[in-house]
């Protein structure tokens, strides 16, 4: 069976911007410091406006933000 | 373990929920032979109302001096719903059994002479029980997804 799962690179791309805290990514974008841990931990995704706010405040393309990855569960693969 | 504010106020209101009303529950319960609306239930019911409410504004003054309060955003919204879905359900099954319990308590008087009655005393409680059960369920549930995270 296949299954879907969304990732990011949130973490990394806080560090290539001046190492940004969460608490000030939290604030740009709009939700608290939790939200913004529990998306890097990949416990959380985003709606879709504030996965582009994200990316807004990154100045990047939504998807080097965020990725759709689909896994196959019975091999493990990921595509 | 690290709590963010909406945790620390669910779970103020959980403790407060369960201590509360598990005193004046118990009390109901000691004193079963006495099924009425009488001063001193009346009393037990307006001190655990009040009580709850003075807990819940001194522990949320007290929270928002040691932790900065913050909004909430859809995560906490999300979560919520899901919570409020989950109490809906549990209050649901509890309504339809208040009526359960009524209508058979209803008909075994009309069919026999029996010392089955459920009072309005009976009613309140049982509505105010599943109530009490329903918020606590969505307490839970609120911080099952606050740990767990929504994937």
């Amino acid at each position: 069976m296949s299954k879907g799962r969304i990732r990011n690179n949130v973490r990394r791309l806080r560090f290539e911007h001046s190492e940004m805290t969460q608490q000030q990514l939290a604030e740009r974008v709009g939700v608290t410091r939790q939200t913004v841990i529990a998306i890097e931990q990949d416990k959380y995704s985003p709606s879709l406006e504030v996965a582009f706010r994200f990316a807004l405040v990154f100045g990047v393309p939504l998807e080097e933000v965020f990725r759709y990855e689909w896994t196959d569960s019975e091999s493990g693969s990921a595509a | 373990m690290d709590l963010s504010y909406q945790e620390k106020s669910i779970l103020g209101s959980l403790l407060a929920m369960v201590v509360v009303y598990g005193y004046y529950f118990t009390a109901v319960l000691r004193d079963a032979s006495r099924p009425e609306f009488d001063g001193v239930n009346v009393g037990r019911l307006v001190f655990a109302v009040i009580a709850i409410i003075v807990i819940e504004i001194v522990y949320h003054i007290v929270l928002a001096l040691e932790t900065k309060p913050e909004p909430k955003d859809e995560r906490d919204i999300l979560i919520e719903s899901k919570a409020y879905r989950n109490a809906y359900f549990l209050l649901a099954a509890g309504a339809f059994l208040v009526i359960g319990c009524v209508i058979m308590a209803g008909l075994a008087r009309d069919a026999a002479p029996t010392r089955i009655v459920v009072t309005p005393f009976i009613t309140v409680n049982l509505v105010l029980f599943f109530m009490v059960v329903a918020e606590l369920v969505k307490f839970l549930t609120q911080l099952f997804y606050y740990r767990r995270g929504l994937r």
